[in-house]
């Protein structure tokens, strides 16, 4: 029998980016969608039109109280990650959330605490670890072609373009807003975490006032090297990782799948790319895929969380490291200064830094 | 100046607006957005802020969203079908609450290029090639026949080329000065018709606060006489650019290529709002695919090293590049007593600056590990 899989929250990230995976791993039989819980129906029936077995219900609760579920799948609101997961985990059904794993480190530590009690896997959904420069990136560290690591220099940002169904990601944190910082910011901090070993945040310094921050900047050192890391929600940045290292420079493009340039002498050079994830569960897998797109991204990531459950393979991204990411967020936020601005007129730039949110929290 | 409901809050020019207003203290300024993804840019105002959404066609969820407030600013762009259509709708959301003061933002792009001197209540060309100015120029005519409403007053602003921080045609052009893909149309010599972005913020504060009953059409604009070279050369060397080896472009005829040719057929009326109606269902990665192809070659140098030869000439680019006259802007500025607070050279710098934190104006990273 396949899998038994639960989605909660069945809004823009479900219908854009996991429906179709979900799609095809059901064709292949490989799992069934079976529940559907979301409390606006309407996001739940316009999933029930692809999932025509499974069955909608407006709480976790009701779901498990029906069925025996065997993945559940948290696409719901960032605040809500918490409950949902703990609810998950104590009816014995294992976990894929979404990033970021919940929004606080307190928060992240209870959630692995309860997967450590029921003994189910508790995933994190950081699809890029799955886009194939990404790790072809990482096998270069490795390998040490940069030579030793001097910097780095991260930028992500564009004005922003999710076709969100609430505004809640956009609320004061308390109210369970998530910010620039908690939106992006986890993909970012867990890539080099991964690349790097283990960070810190020395300096942080963002644009809010008494909202939540669309711009920010952190400063980072990790036993290797420093650098910084620019997120935006309303400015292009140049979108790309820069490390620089003793015998080279590397150019990853952060929303490209296959692009990685290298220079170690005068110019760049694109590298190959011979990266490829299971596409299967069998113990040996026998078929792969490059993916080149979301949701083929995301189909790898299904089908490695079904091999972690069915043969005891690590997920890409565990409680664990989740719960290090929203830690090391949590400490920029601790050290929190007002943004740069130098364009604005110097009466604008002393209100701005006198009604900073630090400064009034 | 009494209560302010900025429509279209979540572009540049709304966010600088808002910006503006909060940090002078303000905390009666409303923000009406069309969709939830629009307020990512607004969030970091958090309480102090009023944020609404409605839809700018649609008059019945205008008319809740402005109860109460004194004044309208009318900052809203999107697909040029819709352009007419908010206009008529903002307006009449705006009689129907009592609204004091109507600020419209129309665009310079109606005289086109500018081949001979025109003035502030001049009409727009005719039959403009491209679909936006069509539909602002439509608007403009609308709203000048309801000019004479005693129970209202409408202020069309007319800015040119709106400039600077958080600007994305400035922003297109730093990217391409440092790719050095930048290209001169006539030598550069075409009139620049710019407004720094503080310059129009302040405009438009001015006309919210002006305490008389005005109404009118207004070009406004930077105080100084600037050629395209003058832009692109100063903000050209930060960006490791000389202007002087840029790709010169003919004056007399367009330099048709497949892309200009896919823009001109996408400017066709019916077209565009088919492209405009077919973009929201076209798939995120198809579009990015598309946008690669469109990109060309990606440039892995922080600013490029030799000067591209062949270059792609986009039409828009090209006939603001070979704008003949300065726009006036006496008209505004005896009206309401108004300078511009920011010189060409101040607002240069301040782009620059801004450049530098975006990391396109290149300073060397820390190197202590």
């Amino acid at each position: 029998m396949s899998l038994q899989l639960l989605i909660v929250g069945c809004g823009a990230v479900a219908q854009r980016l996991y429906r179709k995976p979900l799609q095809q791993l059901e064709k292949r039989g490989l799992l069934q969608v079976a529940a559907l819980v979301d409390p606006a129906t309407e996001n739940a029936n316009a999933l029930r039109a692809f999932f025509t077995k499974a069955k909608i219900y407006d709480n976790l609760e009701n779901a498990f109280a029906e069925s025996k579920l065997d993945i559940t799948l948290v696409l719901s609101p960032a605040h809500l990650h918490f409950e949902h997961v703990v609810q998950a985990l104590r009816n014995y059904s294992h976990v894929l959330c979404e990033k970021p794993m919940a929004l606080s480190a307190d928060d992240c530590a209870r959630m692995n605490a309860v997967a450590t009690e029921t003994d189910h896997i508790l995933a994190i959904g950081m699809i890029r670890r799955f886009f194939p420069a990404y790790q072809q990136f990482k096998q270069m560290m490795c390998d040490g072609k940069l030579g030793s690591l001097v910097s780095f220099e991260y930028r992500e940002g564009h004005k922003f373009e999710w076709d969100v169904t609430t505004s809640v990601a956009f609320r004061p944190r308390m109210c369970g807003g998530t910010g620039v910082l908690f939106d992006i910011g986890p993909h970012v901090v867990d890539y080099l975490t991964w690349l790097f070993g283990d960070l810190k945040v020395p300096a942080y310094a963002d644009d809010a006032i008494s909202g939540i921050e669309s711009n920010v900047s952190l400063e980072i050192e990790s036993h290797f090297c420093r650098g910084s890391i620019h997120l935006s929600w309303d400015c292009p940045q140049s979108n790309e990782l820069r490390v620089l290292g003793s015998k080279g420079e590397a150019v990853l493009r952060v929303d490209r799948f296959d692009q990685l340039a290298v220079r170690t002498t005068s110019d760049y050079e694109l590298q190959k790319i011979p990266i490829s994830f299971p596409t299967d569960t069998l113990r040996q897998a026998q078929s792969y895929m490059s993916p080149k797109s979301y949701v083929e991204a995301i189909y790898c990531q299904l089908v490695q969380m079904m091999r972690a459950i069915k043969w005891g393979e690590p997920p890409a991204v565990d409680g664990l490291e989740g719960e290090k990411c929203i830690f090391l967020l949590e400490s920029a936020l601790s050290v929190a200064c007002p943004l740069d601005m130098p364009w604005l007129e110097r009466s604008e730039e002393e209100a701005f830094r006198r009604m900073h949110w630090k400064n009034n929290s | 100046m009494s209560n302010v409901a900025v429509i279209g809050a979540g572009g540049f020019v709304g966010l600088s607006l808002i910006e503006s207003l909060i940090l002078e203290g303000r905390s009666d300024i409303r923000a009406v957005v069309r969709n939830y993804r629009n307020m990512a840019g607004l969030c970091r105002f958090g309480t102090d802020l009023d944020v609404r959404l409605a839809d700018a066609e649609n008059s019945a969820l205008l008319t809740e969203a402005l109860a109460g407030v004194d004044t309208v600013v009318n900052l809203t762009t999107g697909p040029p079908s819709g352009i007419i259509q908010s206009t008529r709708s903002i307006y009449e959301a705006c009689v129907s609450v009592g609204v004091r003061r109507f600020v419209h933002l129309s665009s310079a792009v109606i005289y086109g290029d500018v081949c001979v001197p025109v003035g502030d209540d001049d009409p727009p060309v005719a039959r403009h090639w491209m679909p936006y100015a069509r539909a602002k120029s439509m608007s403009e005519l609308w709203l000048r026949e309801r000019l004479n409403n005693d129970a209202i007053d409408i202020v069309v602003l007319r800015p040119g080329i709106v400039w600077g921080v958080r600007s994305p045609h400035t922003l297109q052009i730093a990217k391409a000065l440092a790719g050095k893909t930048a290209y001169l149309v006539n030598d550069g010599k075409g009139i620049f018709n710019g407004i720094y972005i503080t310059n129009l913020v302040r405009c438009i504060r001015t006309c919210c606060e002006y305490p008389q009953r005005v109404a009118g059409f207004y070009n406004v604009g930077d105080s100084e006489l600037v050629t395209w070279f003058d832009f692109f050369d100063a903000l050209g060397p930060p960006l490791g650019c000389d202007c002087s080896r840029l790709s010169r472009v003919r004056y007399d005829h367009f330099p048709w290529s497949s892309r200009a040719l896919v823009d001109g057929i996408q400017s066709l009326p019916l077209v565009n709002e088919l492209y405009h109606q077919l973009k929201a269902h076209v798939p995120d990665s198809l579009k990015a695919r598309i946008r690669n192809y469109l990109e060309g070659m990606y440039c892995y140098e922080r600013h490029a090293t030799s000067y591209a030869v062949r270059v792609a000439v986009e039409r828009e680019l090209w006939h603001l590049q070979r704008v003949r006259y300065k726009l006036p802007i006496e008209k505004f500025q005896n009206t309401f007593q108004f300078i511009n607070p920011i010189s060409f050279t101040e607002g240069i710098q301040r782009t620059i600056a801004w450049l530098t934190t975006l990391g396109f104006i290149y300073r060397s990273v820390s190197t202590t590990a």
